[in-house]
């Protein structure tokens, strides 16, 4: 009650970095001098061609990366674009970009990526106790394509999602055609806990071992424990599954490389299209959270990540034939952040009916993309479920979200 | 948590005739929970239920009513009444209902609006209100956090302006935070510390110190007299380690045998903090609980030190409404590998490889958040005329100054030294 009536108070000069408080000259400055580095960067890109193979399907597959919480002051802005280099300096030259793609529903983790998935506004339990209520893009594309369950997926970090995020509550969809869900991190945060438990916290500290904590945790007794759906299996991992995912933990650990547990989806996100090159896969990224612990650079270093994981999975399509010139792919922050000065202490939380909050943006990469260019109409998060469907060759369903007809093949 | 005692009698003239029957729904958690926690609160909080309850007391029911209608109305458009809602305390699950409702802006909105007819209604009541008094915030960018003279007021987009110090000191004290506290051995008067504790309006909690390092406490425990400890908060992040790691060891262990978050934290406001408080905290009903609220608001607090000042400012600010306030901010550690921050036990726990500083990380941490406390101050109409804030970065000898004309050094670009700097800021809150 009190932080309501705060909220309502009269609110402190804005002198942060919301966008919404920049003039709107500055703003189109800005869209312009990167409109200008996308045309004389632009490149022809290979046209999509349909898979003769595919029969009803379009042939098409989609993936789709949401990064969490995101401010425009911190990703594409003038002061932002240092945090997103790939984004803006390698993938936006080849992209349709929407800048102004808005969240207006529940700006919490599960609401706003069933809503993306769904085309509706979601207003279910904020920590994933209720699944989503129409159909998600996976359901509408296995029911409608009678497509098989590895062909689906959702890999993710944040901790604020469940299972029920594959598969939605509707009448006559939900779980016998939803995505099989994993989420990377918890086996990494299971592998701490056991270890602590076990009294085996020195083997944390050594990469050799860590490995086999990391799969000792996947292994344990029932893997659902760590949240995961695959397969509808109940007790234990599918043989195929586990070894893809050993693989990719044997990649995260003796890399060398960062070990956030964003870096952790990504391998296995990459081991996950090696090996069943799904159709559909969602991806969320969550280390730009950690702003809710108030650290602004390791926030910042999160976006940097983010940023460098997306465009490695772009390089991953780009190679990987089962993915190259038939994907695209779409990455956008599940909406912004709350703005400085505000009542819910800025960056931290993501809660405020703030312009802030609220504004995002959204780029489409590969063959649905004609030509790069970029769309200051603004759109909407909903409006990528009817769109992707389509991309898939899934029948309309009546959603909120409208398709967004630049993209098309 | 008892329940409360010290009640005014005016208050408690108004609870025996009904009045929290005229309350919303969606009121009686907040108002329940303050009436019950009345000994855990600061003086501000008090007057602030005192103003609405005996507001509505004043009122004739047709009058509470109309007050109320508003809020009614969009109670009956969001359905509250046929939610789990828990009228007796401020619960998760109350907050997570009416944040997914779409009626949730109206609801804040038509709830403001009945707090800003009680506060006119208190202020046409005390017309002989005195003026609100000069504040001070005062905060530190330690030297050990690199800051760059170019960049590191960028923020504060020139609502201020930088002050160049000269931080040599003729005191032989290397701490220019306790120097300018602790007046000079001959003149202790001439500190802000004595400065903000004989101020004749001074009352409990109207001045705060809130540091992530222990230094500031150890320093303050050395100094303090017997009539300290009634005024003065004094808040270290290290200090309250023992506080932070038994706090995070019970939320840990409950989460292994508990699902829902509400019955986590019921336990967690239940838990008897006393042992592991430090004794400055210890002494405080009011600021024991204020740790616990702080804790388990989140926001990082519990995590790393420099959050935790920064939330607790906020709160302070929010809560107490301080005359003075110091922060100091502090050194973080990097995250260890494949730890991260994900995890709320100590991570030297968890992997045993020793902390390594972070400075360029935790000087970020620190710039974006001293803006902060500044910003948050600024919600509160205490802090929008008569404050002075003052940011110093020891590391370039260099302070960013928001003042009003009136302050000695508001249009002094410097150097100044550390004892010029005292004498303006404490004769500011004299």
């Amino acid at each position: 009650m009190e932080k309501s009536r705060t909220a309502g108070a009269p609110t402190a000069p804005q002198i942060g970095e919301d966008p919404s408080h920049q003039s709107e000259s500055s703003r189109r400055a800005f869209l312009q001098a990167a409109a200008l580095l996308a045309a004389g960067t632009m490149m022809p890109l290979a046209r999509a061609h349909e898979d003769a193979s595919s029969n009803t399907r379009s042939g098409q597959k989609v993936i789709l990366v949401v990064i969490g919480g995101v401010r425009r002051a911190e990703s594409f802005s003038q002061e932002g674009i240092q945090n997103i280099p790939h984004l803006f300096g390698d993938l936006l030259p080849h992209a349709l970009f929407y800048p102004y793609a808005r969240n207006e529903g529940v700006t919490a983790h599960f609401n706003a990526i069933s809503s993306i998935l769904t085309g509706n506004w979601q207003r279910v339990d904020d920590w994933g106790k209720l699944a989503p209520t129409t159909p998600t893009l996976f359901e509408q594309f296995r029911k409608q394509h009678r497509v098989g369950p590895s062909d689906t997926w959702v890999v993710a970090s944040n901790k604020a999602l469940t299972s029920l995020i594959g598969a939605s509550s509707a009448s006559g969809y939900g779980p016998p055609y939803g995505a099989n869900v994993v989420f990377p991190k918890q086996l990494m945060l299971t592998a701490v806990v056991d270890a602590l438990r076990r009294g085996r916290t020195a083997n944390m500290a050594d990469r050799n071992k860590v490995e086999a904590e990391l799969e000792s945790a996947m292994e344990g007794s029932n893997y659902e424990g760590l949240g995961w759906n695959v397969f509808d299996a109940a007790a234990s991992l599918d043989p195929r599954v586990q070894a893809s995912l050993k693989a990719a933990i044997a990649n995260f650990v003796r890399g060398g490389g960062p070990t956030s547990g964003d870096e952790l989806t990504f391998f296995m996100t990459r081991e996950i299209m090696r090996k069943f090159a799904p159709s559909v896969l969602t991806v969320a990224f969550s280390d730009v959270e950690v702003a809710h612990f108030g650290t602004y650079s390791m926030h910042i270093a999160g976006i940097r990540t983010a940023d460098r994981l997306a465009y490695q999975i772009w390089q991953e399509v780009q190679s990987n034939p089962a993915y190259r010139n038939k994907t695209t792919m779409v990455i956008l922050p599940e909406f912004g952040r709350d703005p400085d000065g505000s009542s819910t202490n800025g960056f931290f939380n993501h809660r405020a009916n703030e312009e802030s909050t609220r504004d995002a943006w959204m780029m489409a990469l590969g063959s649905a993309v004609e030509q790069p260019q970029i769309i200051e109409r603004p759109v909407l998060h909903i409006d990528l479920c009817p769109t992707l469907a389509g991309l898939l060759g899934c029948s309309p369903l009546e959603t909120q979200g409208t398709v967004l007809k630049e993209l098309r093949v | 948590m008892q329940s409360a005692a010290s009640l005014p009698s005016t208050l408690q003239d108004a609870l025996s005739h009904g009045l929290l029957k005229r309350i919303p729904l969606t009121f009686l958690p907040f108002v329940n929970q303050q009436l019950h926690q009345w000994d855990y609160l600061f003086p501000n909080e008090r007057r602030s239920v005192e103003r609405l309850l005996l507001y509505v007391a004043s009122l004739t029911p047709g009058q509470s009513s109309e007050l109320f209608h508003d809020v009614v109305r969009i109670e009956d458009k969001m359905g509250v009444r046929s939610w789990q809602f828990s009228t007796s305390e401020q619960t998760i699950s109350n907050s997570a209902e009416l944040a997914r409702s779409p009626y949730f802006q109206e609801w804040r909105r038509a709830v403001q609006a009945v707090f800003d007819r009680a506060d006119q209604y208190a202020l046409q009541m005390q017309s002989h209100l005195v003026r609100s008094p000069n504040r001070l915030v005062l905060l530190i960018i330690p030297r050990a956090l690199p800051v760059d003279q170019t960049t590191v007021w960028r923020r504060w987009q020139g609502i201020g302006k930088p002050l160049t110090l000269d931080l040599r000191n003729d005191a032989q004290q290397p701490d220019p935070l306790a120097f300018l506290l602790d007046g000079t051995p001959a003149q202790p008067a001439s500190g802000l510390l004595h400065a903000a504790l004989v101020n004749p309006t001074a009352s409990a909690a109207d001045t705060w110190f809130i540091d992530a390092t222990p230094g500031l406490a150890d320093h303050l425990a050395a100094q303090s007299s017997p009539s300290a400890p009634s005024q003065t908060v004094l808040l270290s992040y290290q200090r309250l380690d023992r506080y932070r790691q038994a706090f995070s060891h019970e939320m840990n262990t409950m989460r292994k045998d508990l699902s829902d978050a509400d019955a986590v934290y019921d336990r967690l406001r239940k838990v008897d903090v006393t042992p592991w408080c430090p004794p400055e905290v210890a002494a405080d009903p009011a600021v024991r609980e204020f740790v616990r609220s702080l804790y388990l608001s989140g926001n990082g607090a519990v995590i790393f030190g420099n959050s935790f000042v920064e939330w607790a400012a906020s709160e302070a600010f929010r809560r107490a409404r301080p005359r003075f306030l110091a922060a100091r901010f502090g050194m973080r550690s990097k995250p260890k590998p494949f730890t991260g921050v994900a995890v709320f036990d100590n991570p030297d726990q968890i992997n045993p490889l020793p902390a390594v500083d972070d400075p360029p990380g935790s000087s970020v941490d620190a710039q974006m958040l001293a803006l902060y406390i500044w910003l948050a101050a600024q919600r509160f109409d205490e802090y929008r005329k008569s404050t002075v804030c003052i940011c110093i970065a020891e590391s370039i000898a260099e302070a960013y100054v928001i003042a009003p004309p009136e302050f000695a050094l508001a249009g002094q670009s410097g150097p100044v030294a550390l004892a010029p700097l005292r004498d303006a800021l404490q004769s500011w809150i004299a």
